[in-house]
């Protein structure tokens, strides 16, 4: 009786570890691979992106915020290939990062900023 | 050899307080909150009255860009202005400044309006260049300093980051007209 009562807790203490160890393995993998996207907020102020150059992961999202009273855009850079369409105080526009990013304000060409994907 | 130093200094000192008298003259008048509201409301329909000339006779899509901007962007100016003046209950109030304003704008919309259509694209961006040149030394140097009321100064402020884009842009809208 004593024995087998003996063996049968050693066989529990043997399946507590292997689940133990499972989630700990399940944790640890889920943790390195799937990486969960942030989201950073460019606030347009006084004509002017700030932050004007901004480093994010791959698969974040930017917002930009309208501060001004006076109509804003983000517009890509190099061959206005997107654009968020002018947006007025109080609005904002979203775009989830999946590479670097030359954008300027198309309504004040002078306005300008980057965003750049960390290696 | 003594009273040729002195006649000097005399010299000196009078030459310093004339010119010191002139810039105080010329380059502040001396502006009350209400006369600042009235300045900055006719300084911001000039600019629209320009963009609304530009709309009208200009087939360049730069200068009607640019001319759309400046209607959009100093309309705001004056929404903003005319809302913190009926806050604060003033009544924006006529001045030298603002009547040589408008004299003065009065001969450029004749020029806009007159000058051959050809020329009239270079004509109206470089007028654009030194207004906004013009404005942002006065916001500078004599309202921003002479501003009582701290929303009005805040007010100000914040037009003048979008009087110096306007002018970057219009630099660069000159510099792609004159190729
Ligand atoms: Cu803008």
């Amino acid at each position: 009786m004593q024995s087998h009562k003996f063996l049968v807790s050693k066989y529990l203490l043997i399946v507590a570890v292997l689940i133990c160890a499972f989630v700990l393995l399940m944790g640890f993998e889920s943790s390195e691979n799937t990486y969960k996207p942030t989201r950073h907020t460019v606030t347009i102020f006084k004509m002017k992106f700030n932050p004007e150059n901004l480093v994010v992961n791959k698969g974040d999202t930017v917002v930009w915020i309208n501060k001004d009273f006076y109509q804003h855009d983000v517009t890509e850079m190099t061959s206005r290939k997107w654009t968020s369409k002018p947006f007025n105080q109080g609005e904002s526009w979203s775009k989830v990062i999946t590479g670097d990013i030359k954008y300027y304000c198309d309504l004040h060409k002078v306005m300008k900023g980057t965003i750049t994907v960390a290696k | 050899m003594k009273t040729k130093a002195r006649y000097k200094l005399t010299i000196i000192c009078a030459l310093v307080m004339a010119t010191s008298g002139l810039m105080m003259a010329q380059d502040a008048p001396k502006l009350t909150d209400p006369e600042i509201a009235s300045v900055a409301v006719v300084a911001n329909q000039i600019d629209i009255d320009y963009g609304k000339v530009a709309l009208k006779r200009s087939k360049n899509k730069e200068v009607t860009d640019f001319a759309n901007r400046m209607i959009e962007d100093h309309s705001a100016v004056i929404d903003q202005a005319v809302a913190l003046v009926t806050k604060l209950g003033v009544t924006p109030k006529d001045n030298a400044v603002s009547q040589s304003l408008m004299s003065q704008s009065k001969e450029t919309l004749k020029k806009l309006n007159s000058v051959s259509k050809k020329d009239f694209d270079k004509t109206y961006i470089d007028n654009e260049v030194a207004y906004h040149e013009a404005v942002i030394g006065a916001v500078k140097n004599v309202l921003i300093p002479q501003a009582q009321n701290s929303e009005l100064k805040d007010l100000l402020e914040a037009v003048l980051p979008a009087l110096e884009a306007h002018l970057g842009h219009a630099i660069m809208a000159q510099s792609k007209i004159s190729k």
